[in-house]
């Protein structure tokens, strides 16, 4: 799987073009309450070889950015305006305006995505290795020896016990097994873009160790081209080059890992980082945000944080900010985002691992 | 001081014949009033099972649950009520323990009327009220004639919280009661529950899967380590934390993800030997985690179940193997 992946790779470095560019993306959902504005405005360039985490709550938008991205949005759901352009080999397509048949092509081999609840995912009465094939065929790849082969050799990837796995029902497969074998079939044919929703959520910790382990593999190893989207801010700590967060369908900063979780320059992020306990890493003070999430039928004016923010003034009520360069490769939607830069200045962000061992310490003071 | 609850060697048992499933093995726990003790572990370890037997809500298999010093089995009808009354559980998913016909304001002042904590209708609504400023779902006027589809996630955890104020409890078990909550509210529920334990002296089992809550929320007080129906290890919260000695709990503690990534570059990698956790039908002998464990000692582990022995730092661990060994995980 490698092989094709790396001559994409230095392709695409020649070129330089992002092989997936989102430009000011909107999402509707048309429902009995109104109007469900889930994606507003988007607009992101994902560069080959890179892992972007899509952070936000509940309801924020990020699933249905990622549905729609492979297409698979429910029916009640409109995409407009917005443009989603894929790149591969010098080619350059719409993805809103494929074709059925080009659509089934594009979303294994091109850009697979792994769905946030594994089980809903297989049909619960065909074997894995029954979907497997399908899975192959419709793909015009029906030499089932190879097929086979390379899907056993995935299931290893994935540390699976394959002839096990390869003749299961998937209701004999525990959750992390499921997710596992979910990861190995969107494997199957090299695709140059994965997304993964909520890869971890609602595992036991030591699986999802081990599905973290395996995502580290595909990026550092295979320089996959990988969208995490998660709730969880853990998630993107691990594995993220890049981090985007999303409120009420927007992304409100994007920007390096570790700017983002040190130096965040939207009030959102700042609460979010803020209202998350670490493990290890001492004993900090949290704080939660006030208020609860919009309702997306009927939104806010202005800033859609305003009513739940402690920075916002008259000026966030009225108008809603765009994203603003607010560093290398950092942008921030907020209005006052100097203020959140001169607030951490006052109270910076734990550095964790440092923080760790200057608390181990004290504890064998206190012995 | 005399526990407020205390479980003596308790068991429970699912099942019958080969299907028998030993989800509780004999676990001792006594909670002092005032104190917060955390029940984390992987699913299916028995953290809800356990929670409720100390609740009352179902009955041991073997063992005693004491409350107040009193064996509940031992007790007569008026003491058993005292206990039921006293003893509360708040659940992960209060959506399926709201009546959605109600209005919170029923939900609040019937059980105060049922169980007479108030003399009249008026009473009650002037205590449904205080009792939902005392929850932070405020101003009340704006919730009081809601139903629980109208409310969010946090603030329906919130009434059920309030309804299980209106019995006045000392003991309240928390099963997993935030863990549906969105990360930006979880901490005011958490801090919340706090408050409560300060201000209305009551004790709490804080059942929770996710450690980073349970070290948030049991700063002051224990962690209780649970694999597959048995304690392995236990301790104040800091120490179990920062110097864990049984192999699982440090297993657990360098697998946690954590939401930094100074922290999460740092952590050490915990190689364990065998990924799949045990079914109960086929418990491994002696301590059940040596099919797992990277310090297994041959002859020994495979054989003998490990006791709880304390230890100095604060605690015990169920592992004479390495219950006197630190580990560093930040590296
Ligand atoms: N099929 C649908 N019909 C109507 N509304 C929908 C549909 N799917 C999602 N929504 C709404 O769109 C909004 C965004 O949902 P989405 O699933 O994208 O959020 P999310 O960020 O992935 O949340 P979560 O963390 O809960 O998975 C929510 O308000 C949701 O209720
Ligand atoms: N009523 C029951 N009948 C049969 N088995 C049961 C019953 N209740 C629980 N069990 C089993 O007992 C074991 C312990 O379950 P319990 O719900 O206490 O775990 P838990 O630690 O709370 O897990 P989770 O984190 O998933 O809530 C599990 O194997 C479960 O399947
Ligand atoms: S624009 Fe205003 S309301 Fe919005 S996040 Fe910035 S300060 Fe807060
Ligand atoms: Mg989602
Ligand atoms: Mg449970």
């Amino acid at each position: 799987m490698s092989k094709s992946n790396l001559e994409w790779q230095q392709d695409s470095t020649q070129n330089q073009k992002p092989p997936l560019s989102l430009q000011n993306v909107y999402v509707n959902y048309g429902t009995r309450k109104g109007n469900v504005q889930a994606v507003r405005g988007v607009t992101l360039d994902l560069y080959a070889g890179e892992s972007l985490a899509l952070i936000g709550e509940s309801g924020s938008g990020k699933t249905t950015l990622g549905l729609s991205i492979v297409r698979l949005l429910a029916s009640t759901a409109k995409v407009e305006p917005g443009t989603i352009i894929y790149r591969r080999d010098q080619r350059e397509v719409d993805v809103l305006k494929l074709s059925t048949s080009e659509l089934r092509q594009f979303r294994w081999r091109d850009c697979a995505m792994v769905f946030q609840s594994a089980l809903n995912a297989f049909n619960p009465v065909l074997r894995v290795w029954d979907q497997v094939l399908d899975t192959a065929q419709a793909h015009g790849w029906s030499d089932r020896t190879a097929v086979r082969e390379r899907f056993l050799d995935l299931l290893k990837f994935v540390q699976l016990d394959p002839t096990r796995v390869i003749n299961a029902y998937p209701h004999e497969l525990s959750g992390g097994m499921r997710q596992r074998t979910l990861l190995a079939i969107s494997l199957l044919l090299e695709p140059q873009i994965l997304i993964l929703d909520e890869p971890t959520t609602a595992l036991d910790i030591l699986t999802q160790r081990t599905i973290i382990g395996l995502l580290r593999r595909l990026k550092e190893e295979q320089h996959f081209t990988m969208i995490f989207i998660s709730h969880d801010l853990a998630i993107a700590a691990e594995l993220a080059d890049r981090v985007a967060t999303m409120y009420a369908g927007r992304i409100v900063e994007i920007g390096k890992t570790y700017d983002l979780f040190y130096q965040p320059r939207h009030p959102y992020t700042l609460g979010l980082i803020r209202a998350v306990p670490t493990v290890l890493g001492g004993f900090e003070e949290l704080f939660s945000i006030p208020g609860s999430p919009p309702d997306l039928v009927n939104l806010p004016s202005g800033c859609k944080f305003h009513p739940r923010c402690s920075f916002a003034t008259d000026k966030c009520k009225q108008q809603e900010p765009e994203l603003e360069e607010v560093g290398e490769r950092h942008f921030t939607a907020c209005w006052h985002w100097q203020d959140v830069e001169k607030e951490l200045e006052l109270h910076p962000i734990r550095r964790g691992a440092a923080k760790h061992d200057a608390l181990a310490q004290t504890t064998v003071e206190v012995r | 001081m005399v526990p407020i609850i205390e479980l003596k060697n308790v068991s429970k048992f699912f099942g019958h014949g080969k299907e028998r499933v030993t989800a509780v093995d004999s676990i001792s726990l006594a909670v002092e009033p005032g104190e917060i003790v955390c029940l984390v572990g992987e699913s299916g370890c028995g953290k809800s099972t356990t929670g409720r037997m100390a609740a009352g809500l179902l009955p041991v298999s073997a063992g005693q649950v004491l409350f107040d010093g009193k064996d509940i089995a031992q007790m007569n009808r008026d003491e058993l009520q005292t206990y039921r009354r006293a003893v509360q559980i708040v659940h992960q998913d209060p959506y399926a323990s709201l009546n959605p016909t109600q209005t919170i304001r029923d939900i609040i002042t019937a059980p105060l009327l049922h169980h007479k904590k108030v003399k009249d209708r008026t009473h009650a609504e002037k205590r449904a009220r205080e009792l939902l400023e005392i929850v932070d779902l405020t101003p009340v006027h704006d919730f009081m004639d809601k139903y629980p589809h109208q409310l969010s996630g946090g603030q329906r955890q919130r009434v059920s919280v309030a309804r299980a104020l209106t019995v006045e409890p000392k003991f309240i078990v928390a099963d997993e009661a935030v863990s549906m909550v969105d990360v930006s509210i979880r901490v005011s529920l958490l801090n919340m529950l706090s408050r409560l334990k300060n201000e209305f002296d009551v004790t709490f089992l804080f059942i929770t899967h996710d450690l980073a809550l349970a070290k948030y929320f049991a700063w002051q007080g224990r962690i209780v380590v649970m694999y597959l129906g048995r304690m392995v290890e236990e301790g104040p919260t800091p120490r179990l934390i920062t110097d864990a000695r049984h192999p699982y709990t440090q297993a657990l503690l360098a697998a946690v993800p954590e939401a930094d990534p100074e922290l999460a570059q740092h952590k050490r990698q915990i190689e364990l030997r065998g990924a799949e956790i045990p079914s109960l039908l086929h418990l491994p002998l002696g301590c059940t985690f040596h099919p797992r464990c990277p310090y297994i000692v041959e002859g020994q582990c495979d054989v003998h179940v490990p006791r709880l022995e304390a230890i100095r730092e604060g605690g015990s661990v169920a592992c004479p193997v390495r219950k006197d060994e630190s580990i560093q995980l930040v590296v």
